[in-house]
Protein backbone atom coordinates (compact mmCIF):
# COMPACT_ATOMS: atom_id res chain seq x y z
CA UNK A 1 0.00 0.00 0.00
CA UNK A 2 2.82 2.37 0.86
CA UNK A 3 4.36 2.11 -2.60
CA UNK A 4 0.94 2.78 -4.16
CA UNK A 5 0.57 5.98 -2.11
CA UNK A 6 4.07 7.01 -3.06
CA UNK A 7 3.35 6.51 -6.74
CA UNK A 8 0.06 8.44 -6.53
CA UNK A 9 1.91 11.36 -4.97
CA UNK A 10 4.65 11.13 -7.59
CA UNK A 11 2.07 11.08 -10.40
CA UNK A 12 0.28 14.12 -8.99
CA UNK A 13 3.55 16.04 -8.61
CA UNK A 14 4.62 15.13 -12.13
CA UNK A 15 1.18 16.01 -13.54
CA UNK A 16 1.30 19.40 -11.86
CA UNK A 17 4.81 19.92 -13.20
CA UNK A 18 3.44 19.16 -16.66
CA UNK A 19 0.66 21.68 -16.04
CA UNK A 20 3.25 24.27 -15.06
CA UNK A 21 5.32 23.74 -18.21
CA UNK A 22 2.12 23.93 -20.24
CA UNK A 23 1.33 27.37 -18.86
CA UNK A 24 5.00 28.34 -19.11
CA UNK A 25 5.13 27.40 -22.75
CA UNK A 26 1.74 28.72 -23.85
CA UNK A 27 1.74 32.28 -22.48
CA UNK A 28 3.03 33.39 -25.83
CA UNK A 29 0.09 31.83 -27.64
CA UNK A 30 -2.45 33.95 -25.86
CA UNK A 31 -0.41 37.08 -25.59
CA UNK A 32 1.85 37.14 -28.66
CA UNK A 33 -0.63 38.97 -30.87
CA UNK A 34 -1.62 41.76 -28.48
CA UNK A 35 2.01 42.34 -27.57
CA UNK A 36 2.99 42.25 -31.24
CA UNK A 37 0.42 44.81 -32.32
CA UNK A 38 1.16 46.88 -29.25
CA UNK A 39 -2.32 46.49 -27.78
CA UNK A 40 -1.02 45.63 -24.33
CA UNK A 41 2.07 46.34 -22.32
CA UNK A 42 3.86 43.03 -21.84
CA UNK A 43 3.73 43.15 -18.03
CA UNK A 44 -0.01 43.73 -18.01
CA UNK A 45 -0.53 41.10 -20.70
CA UNK A 46 1.25 38.38 -18.74
CA UNK A 47 -0.52 39.15 -15.48
CA UNK A 48 -3.89 39.21 -17.22
CA UNK A 49 -3.17 35.90 -18.93
CA UNK A 50 -2.25 34.27 -15.62
CA UNK A 51 -5.39 35.43 -13.81
CA UNK A 52 -7.67 34.42 -16.67
CA UNK A 53 -6.07 30.99 -16.95
CA UNK A 54 -7.02 30.46 -13.32
CA UNK A 55 -10.62 31.52 -13.98
CA UNK A 56 -10.76 29.39 -17.10
CA UNK A 57 -9.95 26.28 -15.08
CA UNK A 58 -13.29 26.63 -13.31
CA UNK A 59 -15.47 27.10 -16.40
CA UNK A 60 -16.12 23.51 -17.40
CA UNK A 61 -15.02 19.95 -16.63
CA UNK A 62 -15.94 18.19 -19.88
CA UNK A 63 -12.37 17.83 -21.15
CA UNK A 64 -11.24 16.44 -17.82
CA UNK A 65 -14.01 13.83 -18.02
CA UNK A 66 -12.90 12.82 -21.50
CA UNK A 67 -9.53 11.88 -20.02
CA UNK A 68 -10.61 10.41 -16.72
CA UNK A 69 -13.68 8.56 -18.01
CA UNK A 70 -13.15 8.01 -21.70
CA UNK A 71 -9.81 7.24 -23.25
CA UNK A 72 -8.77 4.40 -20.98
CA UNK A 73 -11.10 1.50 -20.28
CA UNK A 74 -10.71 1.16 -16.57
CA UNK A 75 -12.53 -2.20 -16.46
CA UNK A 76 -9.85 -3.75 -18.68
CA UNK A 77 -6.92 -3.03 -16.41
CA UNK A 78 -5.44 -4.06 -13.14
CA UNK A 79 -5.19 -1.02 -10.91
CA UNK A 80 -1.94 -1.84 -9.09
CA UNK A 81 -0.13 -2.34 -12.35
CA UNK A 82 -1.67 0.72 -13.92
CA UNK A 83 -0.46 3.47 -11.61
CA UNK A 84 3.18 3.15 -12.68
CA UNK A 85 1.96 3.26 -16.30
CA UNK A 86 0.39 6.70 -15.86
CA UNK A 87 3.67 7.73 -14.34
CA UNK A 88 5.55 6.36 -17.35
CA UNK A 89 3.17 8.11 -19.73
CA UNK A 90 3.71 11.44 -18.02
CA UNK A 91 7.46 11.04 -18.25
CA UNK A 92 7.08 10.31 -21.95
CA UNK A 93 5.04 13.49 -22.43
CA UNK A 94 7.44 15.71 -20.51
CA UNK A 95 10.49 14.24 -22.23
CA UNK A 96 9.04 14.76 -25.68
CA UNK A 97 8.05 18.31 -24.79
CA UNK A 98 11.56 19.10 -23.64
CA UNK A 99 13.08 17.51 -26.70
CA UNK A 100 10.98 19.58 -29.12
CA UNK A 101 11.58 22.69 -27.07
CA UNK A 102 15.35 22.17 -27.28
CA UNK A 103 15.26 21.63 -31.03
CA UNK A 104 12.78 24.44 -31.61
CA UNK A 105 10.32 22.09 -33.31
CA UNK A 106 6.64 22.95 -33.34
CA UNK A 107 4.83 20.59 -31.01
CA UNK A 108 1.80 20.39 -28.81
CA UNK A 109 1.97 19.70 -25.09
CA UNK A 110 -1.57 18.31 -25.15
CA UNK A 111 -0.80 15.71 -27.77
CA UNK A 112 2.43 14.85 -26.01
CA UNK A 113 0.32 14.09 -22.93
CA UNK A 114 -2.15 11.90 -24.82
CA UNK A 115 0.62 10.21 -26.77
CA UNK A 116 2.52 9.39 -23.58
CA UNK A 117 -0.56 8.04 -21.80
CA UNK A 118 -1.78 5.98 -24.74
CA UNK A 119 1.68 4.61 -25.53
CA UNK A 120 2.32 3.57 -21.93
CA UNK A 121 -1.14 1.99 -21.63
CA UNK A 122 -0.79 -0.03 -24.83
CA UNK A 123 2.63 -1.34 -23.82
CA UNK A 124 1.69 -2.04 -20.22
CA UNK A 125 -1.93 -3.17 -20.42
CA UNK A 126 -2.49 -4.20 -24.03
CA UNK A 127 -4.36 -2.84 -27.03
CA UNK A 128 -7.78 -3.49 -25.53
CA UNK A 129 -7.22 -1.05 -22.66
CA UNK A 130 -7.72 1.95 -24.94
CA UNK A 131 -11.16 3.08 -26.07
CA UNK A 132 -10.32 3.90 -29.67
CA UNK A 133 -13.62 5.51 -30.56
CA UNK A 134 -13.07 8.09 -27.80
CA UNK A 135 -9.46 8.62 -28.87
CA UNK A 136 -10.56 9.08 -32.47
CA UNK A 137 -13.58 11.29 -31.87
CA UNK A 138 -12.28 13.39 -28.97
CA UNK A 139 -8.54 13.65 -29.64
CA UNK A 140 -7.41 12.76 -33.17
CA UNK A 141 -10.26 14.15 -35.25
CA UNK A 142 -10.45 17.41 -33.26
CA UNK A 143 -6.68 17.73 -33.73
CA UNK A 144 -7.17 17.70 -37.49
CA UNK A 145 -10.46 19.57 -37.70
CA UNK A 146 -10.07 22.29 -35.07
CA UNK A 147 -7.16 24.19 -36.70
CA UNK A 148 -9.01 24.03 -40.03
CA UNK A 149 -12.22 25.22 -38.37
CA UNK A 150 -10.39 28.03 -36.60
CA UNK A 151 -8.61 29.01 -39.81
CA UNK A 152 -11.82 29.14 -41.81
CA UNK A 153 -13.58 31.16 -39.13
CA UNK A 154 -10.62 33.54 -38.77
CA UNK A 155 -10.60 34.01 -42.56
CA UNK A 156 -14.30 34.91 -42.56
CA UNK A 157 -13.96 37.18 -39.54
CA UNK A 158 -10.95 39.02 -40.99
CA UNK A 159 -12.78 39.59 -44.27
CA UNK A 160 -15.77 40.87 -42.32
CA UNK A 161 -13.71 43.19 -40.11
CA UNK A 162 -11.93 44.73 -43.10
CA UNK A 163 -15.10 44.99 -45.18
CA UNK A 164 -17.08 46.77 -42.47
CA UNK A 165 -14.34 49.29 -41.67
CA UNK A 166 -13.15 49.89 -45.25
CA UNK A 167 -13.42 53.46 -46.53
CA UNK A 168 -12.97 54.55 -50.11
CA UNK A 169 -12.41 58.23 -49.46
CA UNK A 170 -8.97 57.77 -47.82
CA UNK A 171 -10.25 59.29 -44.58
CA UNK A 172 -9.23 57.60 -41.30
CA UNK A 173 -11.00 54.26 -41.00
CA UNK A 174 -10.71 53.79 -37.24
CA UNK A 175 -8.98 50.41 -37.51
CA UNK A 176 -6.66 51.59 -34.74
CA UNK A 177 -9.60 50.90 -32.46
CA UNK A 178 -9.05 47.16 -32.91
CA UNK A 179 -6.12 47.59 -30.53
CA UNK A 180 -8.57 48.17 -27.69
CA UNK A 181 -10.56 45.19 -28.86
CA UNK A 182 -7.50 43.00 -28.76
CA UNK A 183 -7.12 43.50 -25.03
CA UNK A 184 -10.53 41.93 -24.78
CA UNK A 185 -10.10 39.08 -27.28
CA UNK A 186 -6.65 38.07 -26.06
CA UNK A 187 -8.12 37.85 -22.57
CA UNK A 188 -10.68 35.45 -23.98
CA UNK A 189 -7.90 33.36 -25.51
CA UNK A 190 -6.19 33.14 -22.11
CA UNK A 191 -9.50 32.11 -20.55
CA UNK A 192 -10.03 29.47 -23.23
CA UNK A 193 -6.50 28.18 -22.64
CA UNK A 194 -7.22 27.70 -18.96
CA UNK A 195 -10.50 25.99 -19.77
CA UNK A 196 -8.98 23.43 -22.12
CA UNK A 197 -5.41 22.91 -20.92
CA UNK A 198 -5.76 22.99 -17.14
CA UNK A 199 -8.46 20.35 -17.50
CA UNK A 200 -6.10 17.88 -19.13
CA UNK A 201 -4.03 17.72 -15.96
CA UNK A 202 -7.20 17.54 -13.89
CA UNK A 203 -8.23 14.55 -15.97
CA UNK A 204 -4.94 12.76 -15.39
CA UNK A 205 -5.02 13.39 -11.63
CA UNK A 206 -8.66 12.29 -11.41
CA UNK A 207 -7.84 9.14 -13.37
CA UNK A 208 -5.03 8.41 -10.92
CA UNK A 209 -7.27 8.98 -7.89
CA UNK A 210 -9.95 6.69 -9.30
CA UNK A 211 -7.50 3.90 -10.07
CA UNK A 212 -5.90 4.20 -6.65
CA UNK A 213 -9.38 3.93 -5.17
CA UNK A 214 -9.31 7.40 -3.63
CA UNK A 215 -12.26 8.59 -5.67
CA UNK A 216 -15.35 6.66 -6.70
CA UNK A 217 -15.39 5.93 -10.42
CA UNK A 218 -19.03 7.02 -10.60
CA UNK A 219 -18.06 10.55 -9.62
CA UNK A 220 -17.18 12.10 -12.94
CA UNK A 221 -16.28 15.63 -11.82
CA UNK A 222 -12.77 16.27 -10.55
CA UNK A 223 -12.55 17.15 -6.87
CA UNK A 224 -12.34 20.80 -5.93
CA UNK A 225 -8.77 20.66 -4.67
CA UNK A 226 -7.72 19.12 -7.98
CA UNK A 227 -9.35 21.94 -9.96
CA UNK A 228 -7.81 24.52 -7.66
CA UNK A 229 -4.33 23.00 -7.78
CA UNK A 230 -4.37 22.71 -11.57
CA UNK A 231 -5.73 26.23 -12.03
CA UNK A 232 -3.15 27.79 -9.73
CA UNK A 233 -0.27 25.80 -11.24
CA UNK A 234 -1.14 26.74 -14.81
CA UNK A 235 -1.56 30.39 -13.78
CA UNK A 236 1.84 30.32 -12.07
CA UNK A 237 3.42 28.74 -15.12
CA UNK A 238 1.83 31.35 -17.36
CA UNK A 239 3.14 34.15 -15.19
CA UNK A 240 6.67 32.79 -14.96
CA UNK A 241 6.82 31.83 -18.62
CA UNK A 242 5.76 35.28 -19.62
CA UNK A 243 8.96 36.83 -18.37
CA UNK A 244 11.03 34.54 -20.49
CA UNK A 245 8.92 35.30 -23.52
CA UNK A 246 9.03 39.03 -23.01
CA UNK A 247 12.78 38.87 -22.90
CA UNK A 248 12.98 36.85 -26.09
CA UNK A 249 10.01 38.03 -28.11
CA UNK A 250 11.33 41.15 -29.78
CA UNK A 251 12.80 39.85 -32.98
CA UNK A 252 11.27 38.58 -36.14
CA UNK A 253 7.64 38.91 -35.26
CA UNK A 254 5.33 38.63 -38.17
CA UNK A 255 3.33 41.50 -39.50
CA UNK A 256 -0.02 41.14 -37.75
CA UNK A 257 -2.37 44.11 -38.06
CA UNK A 258 -4.76 44.95 -35.21
CA UNK A 259 -7.90 44.10 -37.21
CA UNK A 260 -6.38 40.80 -38.20
CA UNK A 261 -5.21 39.97 -34.68
CA UNK A 262 -8.65 40.78 -33.32
CA UNK A 263 -10.32 38.41 -35.78
CA UNK A 264 -7.76 35.65 -35.22
CA UNK A 265 -8.19 35.81 -31.46
CA UNK A 266 -11.98 35.84 -31.63
CA UNK A 267 -11.82 32.74 -33.77
CA UNK A 268 -9.28 30.99 -31.50
CA UNK A 269 -11.23 31.74 -28.34
CA UNK A 270 -14.61 30.71 -29.73
CA UNK A 271 -13.29 27.49 -31.27
CA UNK A 272 -11.51 26.40 -28.10
CA UNK A 273 -14.39 27.34 -25.82
CA UNK A 274 -17.00 25.59 -27.98
CA UNK A 275 -14.80 22.49 -28.20
CA UNK A 276 -14.12 22.45 -24.47
CA UNK A 277 -17.84 22.56 -23.77
CA UNK A 278 -18.21 19.32 -25.76
CA UNK A 279 -15.18 17.67 -24.16
CA UNK A 280 -12.78 17.80 -27.12
CA UNK A 281 -9.22 17.89 -25.85
CA UNK A 282 -7.53 20.24 -28.28
CA UNK A 283 -4.10 21.64 -28.70
CA UNK A 284 -4.49 25.36 -28.09
CA UNK A 285 -1.25 26.03 -29.96
CA UNK A 286 -2.55 24.39 -33.10
CA UNK A 287 -5.89 26.18 -33.00
CA UNK A 288 -4.19 29.55 -32.51
CA UNK A 289 -1.77 28.82 -35.37
CA UNK A 290 -4.68 27.86 -37.62
CA UNK A 291 -6.37 31.15 -36.79
CA UNK A 292 -3.29 33.24 -37.49
CA UNK A 293 -2.82 31.56 -40.87
CA UNK A 294 -6.52 31.88 -41.72
CA UNK A 295 -6.64 35.55 -40.78
CA UNK A 296 -3.49 36.21 -42.81
CA UNK A 297 -5.22 34.70 -45.82
CA UNK A 298 -8.19 36.96 -45.14
CA UNK A 299 -6.08 40.00 -45.97
CA UNK A 300 -5.88 41.26 -49.51
CA UNK A 301 -2.94 40.08 -51.61
CA UNK A 302 -1.87 37.23 -49.33
CA UNK A 303 -0.34 33.92 -50.29
CA UNK A 304 0.56 30.78 -48.38
CA UNK A 305 4.23 29.91 -48.00
CA UNK A 306 3.72 26.18 -48.29
CA UNK A 307 7.20 25.28 -47.10
CA UNK A 308 6.71 27.00 -43.72
CA UNK A 309 3.13 25.81 -43.38
CA UNK A 310 4.21 22.26 -44.20
CA UNK A 311 6.98 22.31 -41.58
CA UNK A 312 4.51 23.41 -38.91
CA UNK A 313 2.04 20.66 -39.82
CA UNK A 314 4.74 18.00 -39.93
CA UNK A 315 5.69 18.85 -36.34
CA UNK A 316 2.05 18.42 -35.32
CA UNK A 317 1.80 15.02 -36.99
CA UNK A 318 4.87 13.70 -35.20
CA UNK A 319 3.93 14.67 -31.65
CA UNK A 320 1.35 12.00 -30.81
CA UNK A 321 3.25 8.92 -32.04
CA UNK A 322 6.63 10.22 -30.83
CA UNK A 323 5.43 10.93 -27.29
CA UNK A 324 3.63 7.59 -27.46
CA UNK A 325 6.92 5.86 -28.25
CA UNK A 326 8.75 7.52 -25.36
CA UNK A 327 5.85 6.71 -23.01
CA UNK A 328 5.89 3.15 -24.31
CA UNK A 329 9.62 2.72 -23.59
CA UNK A 330 9.09 4.06 -20.05
CA UNK A 331 6.25 1.59 -19.60
CA UNK A 332 8.42 -1.25 -20.89
CA UNK A 333 10.88 -0.52 -18.08
CA UNK A 334 8.08 -0.98 -15.58
CA UNK A 335 6.73 -4.10 -17.29
CA UNK A 336 10.13 -5.79 -17.48
CA UNK A 337 11.84 -4.65 -14.33
CA UNK A 338 8.95 -3.96 -11.94
CA UNK A 339 9.96 -1.81 -8.97
CA UNK A 340 13.44 -1.21 -10.33
CA UNK A 341 11.87 0.03 -13.55
CA UNK A 342 9.78 2.57 -11.67
CA UNK A 343 12.95 3.75 -9.94
CA UNK A 344 14.77 4.09 -13.27
CA UNK A 345 11.79 6.04 -14.66
CA UNK A 346 11.77 8.34 -11.63
CA UNK A 347 15.49 9.03 -11.92
CA UNK A 348 15.03 9.73 -15.63
CA UNK A 349 12.20 12.16 -14.84
CA UNK A 350 14.36 14.02 -12.33
CA UNK A 351 17.17 14.29 -14.87
CA UNK A 352 14.78 15.66 -17.52
CA UNK A 353 13.25 18.18 -15.12
CA UNK A 354 16.65 19.37 -13.92
CA UNK A 355 17.82 19.76 -17.51
CA UNK A 356 14.76 21.87 -18.31
CA UNK A 357 15.42 24.11 -15.34
CA UNK A 358 19.09 24.40 -16.14
CA UNK A 359 18.40 25.37 -19.72
CA UNK A 360 15.61 27.80 -18.91
CA UNK A 361 17.90 29.58 -16.47
CA UNK A 362 20.49 30.03 -19.13
CA UNK A 363 17.93 31.94 -21.18
CA UNK A 364 19.67 31.56 -24.48
CA UNK A 365 18.05 33.60 -27.22
CA UNK A 366 18.31 31.71 -30.47
CA UNK A 367 16.35 31.62 -33.68
CA UNK A 368 14.60 28.54 -32.35
CA UNK A 369 13.09 30.00 -29.20
CA UNK A 370 12.87 33.69 -29.99
CA UNK A 371 9.29 33.45 -31.18
CA UNK A 372 6.16 31.77 -30.05
CA UNK A 373 4.94 29.11 -32.42
CA UNK A 374 1.76 31.01 -33.07
CA UNK A 375 3.58 34.15 -34.06
CA UNK A 376 5.84 32.00 -36.19
CA UNK A 377 2.91 30.48 -38.01
CA UNK A 378 2.17 33.97 -39.29
CA UNK A 379 5.27 33.48 -41.44
CA UNK A 380 3.36 30.87 -43.39
CA UNK A 381 1.46 33.71 -45.05
CA UNK A 382 3.02 36.32 -47.27
CA UNK A 383 1.09 39.57 -47.58
CA UNK A 384 1.89 42.01 -50.37
CA UNK A 385 2.92 45.47 -49.25
CA UNK A 386 0.58 47.08 -51.77
CA UNK A 387 -2.48 44.86 -51.89
CA UNK A 388 -4.44 44.66 -55.14
CA UNK A 389 -7.54 46.88 -55.39
CA UNK A 390 -10.89 45.66 -54.14
CA UNK A 391 -13.73 45.04 -56.57
CA UNK A 392 -15.19 48.45 -55.89
CA UNK A 393 -11.84 50.17 -56.40
CA UNK A 394 -11.39 48.30 -59.69
CA UNK A 395 -14.83 49.45 -60.84
CA UNK A 396 -13.93 53.04 -59.90
CA UNK A 397 -10.67 52.76 -61.82
CA UNK A 398 -12.46 51.42 -64.91
CA UNK A 399 -14.99 54.27 -64.74
CA UNK A 400 -12.14 56.76 -64.43
CA UNK A 401 -10.37 55.30 -67.45
CA UNK A 402 -13.57 55.40 -69.50
CA UNK A 403 -14.13 59.03 -68.59
CA UNK A 404 -10.59 59.97 -69.60
CA UNK A 405 -11.05 58.19 -72.91
CA UNK A 406 -14.23 60.10 -73.62
CA UNK A 407 -12.61 63.39 -72.62
CA UNK A 408 -9.73 62.86 -75.02
CA UNK A 409 -12.08 62.24 -77.94
CA UNK B 1 -15.55 -3.24 -30.87
CA UNK B 2 -17.10 -0.77 -33.25
CA UNK B 3 -15.94 2.78 -33.56
CA UNK B 4 -18.66 5.37 -33.41
CA UNK B 5 -17.99 9.00 -34.12
CA UNK B 6 -20.33 11.82 -33.31
CA UNK B 7 -19.90 13.90 -36.45
CA UNK B 8 -22.72 16.18 -35.42
CA UNK B 9 -20.57 17.43 -32.52
CA UNK B 10 -17.99 18.77 -34.98
CA UNK B 11 -20.67 20.58 -36.94
CA UNK B 12 -21.95 21.99 -33.65
CA UNK B 13 -18.53 23.33 -32.70
CA UNK B 14 -18.02 24.85 -36.14
CA UNK B 15 -21.42 26.55 -36.24
CA UNK B 16 -21.24 27.78 -32.64
CA UNK B 17 -17.72 29.16 -33.06
CA UNK B 18 -18.56 30.74 -36.42
CA UNK B 19 -21.66 32.46 -35.05
CA UNK B 20 -19.78 33.69 -31.97
CA UNK B 21 -16.84 35.06 -33.98
CA UNK B 22 -19.02 36.71 -36.60
CA UNK B 23 -21.15 38.35 -33.91
CA UNK B 24 -18.14 39.59 -31.93
CA UNK B 25 -16.10 40.77 -34.91
CA UNK B 26 -19.11 42.12 -36.78
CA UNK B 27 -20.48 44.16 -33.91
CA UNK B 28 -17.07 45.46 -32.91
CA UNK B 29 -16.25 46.53 -36.48
CA UNK B 30 -19.67 48.11 -36.85
CA UNK B 31 -19.07 49.98 -33.60
CA UNK B 32 -15.74 51.31 -34.88
CA UNK B 33 -17.33 52.32 -38.17
CA UNK B 34 -20.09 54.22 -36.41
CA UNK B 35 -17.56 55.82 -34.07
CA UNK B 36 -15.72 57.11 -37.13
CA UNK B 37 -19.00 58.33 -38.59
CA UNK B 38 -19.66 60.14 -35.34
CA UNK B 39 -16.41 62.02 -35.80
CA UNK B 40 -14.61 60.31 -32.94
CA UNK B 41 -11.86 58.49 -34.79
CA UNK B 42 -9.96 56.29 -32.35
CA UNK B 43 -6.22 56.86 -32.49
CA UNK B 44 -4.57 54.22 -30.33
CA UNK B 45 -0.82 54.26 -30.43
CA UNK B 46 0.93 51.02 -29.58
CA UNK B 47 1.95 50.58 -25.96
CA UNK B 48 5.61 50.87 -24.99
CA UNK B 49 8.04 48.03 -25.87
CA UNK B 50 8.12 46.26 -29.20
CA UNK B 51 11.00 46.71 -31.48
CA UNK B 52 9.28 44.30 -33.80
CA UNK B 53 6.54 46.53 -35.09
CA UNK B 54 6.73 50.08 -36.35
CA UNK B 55 6.83 52.10 -33.19
CA UNK B 56 4.96 55.39 -33.32
CA UNK B 57 6.53 58.35 -31.55
CA UNK B 58 4.29 60.61 -29.44
CA UNK B 59 4.71 63.29 -32.09
CA UNK B 60 3.46 61.01 -34.83
CA UNK B 61 0.61 59.91 -32.65
CA UNK B 62 -0.43 63.53 -32.07
CA UNK B 63 -0.23 64.20 -35.78
CA UNK B 64 -2.50 61.24 -36.47
CA UNK B 65 -4.98 62.47 -33.87
CA UNK B 66 -4.97 65.93 -35.45
CA UNK B 67 -5.55 64.48 -38.92
CA UNK B 68 -8.41 62.43 -37.55
CA UNK B 69 -9.99 65.49 -35.94
CA UNK B 70 -9.63 67.45 -39.18
CA UNK B 71 -11.26 64.70 -41.17
CA UNK B 72 -14.06 64.54 -38.63
CA UNK B 73 -14.74 68.24 -38.99
CA UNK B 74 -15.54 67.79 -42.67
CA UNK B 75 -18.17 65.19 -41.79
CA UNK B 76 -21.36 65.75 -43.77
CA UNK B 77 -23.46 64.73 -40.77
CA UNK B 78 -25.33 67.17 -38.54
CA UNK B 79 -24.64 67.27 -34.82
CA UNK B 80 -27.79 65.25 -34.14
CA UNK B 81 -26.90 62.58 -36.68
CA UNK B 82 -23.47 62.32 -35.16
CA UNK B 83 -24.98 61.75 -31.74
CA UNK B 84 -27.10 58.95 -33.16
CA UNK B 85 -24.00 57.39 -34.75
CA UNK B 86 -22.06 57.59 -31.48
CA UNK B 87 -24.99 56.03 -29.65
CA UNK B 88 -25.13 53.28 -32.26
CA UNK B 89 -21.41 52.67 -31.80
CA UNK B 90 -21.75 52.15 -28.07
CA UNK B 91 -24.77 49.90 -28.59
CA UNK B 92 -22.65 47.81 -30.99
CA UNK B 93 -19.83 47.50 -28.47
CA UNK B 94 -22.40 46.52 -25.88
CA UNK B 95 -23.85 43.84 -28.19
CA UNK B 96 -20.35 42.50 -28.71
CA UNK B 97 -19.84 42.17 -24.94
CA UNK B 98 -23.27 40.57 -24.57
CA UNK B 99 -22.41 37.98 -27.23
CA UNK B 100 -19.31 36.97 -25.27
CA UNK B 101 -21.17 36.90 -21.96
CA UNK B 102 -23.95 34.80 -23.49
CA UNK B 103 -21.43 32.33 -24.88
CA UNK B 104 -19.67 31.95 -21.53
CA UNK B 105 -22.96 31.45 -19.68
CA UNK B 106 -23.92 28.77 -22.22
CA UNK B 107 -20.70 26.91 -21.39
CA UNK B 108 -21.01 27.27 -17.63
CA UNK B 109 -24.63 26.11 -17.47
CA UNK B 110 -24.16 23.40 -20.06
CA UNK B 111 -22.79 20.99 -17.46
Amino acid sequence: METATLIVVLVIVLALFFDFTNGFHDTANAMATPIATGALKPKVAVLLAAVLNLFGAFLSTEVSQTISHGIIREDQIDSDAFLPLIFAGLIGAITWNMFTWLLGLPSSSSHALFGGLIGATIVGAGWMAIDYSVVLSKVILPAVLAPLTAGLIAFTATRLAYAITRRYDTKPDGRDGFRWGQIFTSSLVALAHGTNDAQKTMGVITLTLIIAGWQSSTQTEPQLWVILACGITIALGTYMGGWRIIRTLGKGLTDVKPAQGFSAESSTASTILASSALGFALSTTQVASGSVIGSGLGRRGSKVRWRTAGRIMLGWLFTLPAAGAVGGVMALMVAWLGGVGILIDAVFAVVVILTIFGLSRRNAVTAANAMSEVAESGNAIRVKRNPPPTRRQRAAMRAEARREKEDSK
Amino acid sequence: MSITIDWLAFVQVFVAALIASVLVVGFYSLGLRLLVRAGRVPVVSPAEFTDAITVITPKESQRAAKAAAKAAKKSPLTAGQRKVAAFGAYVSFGMCALAVLGGLLLIIFNR
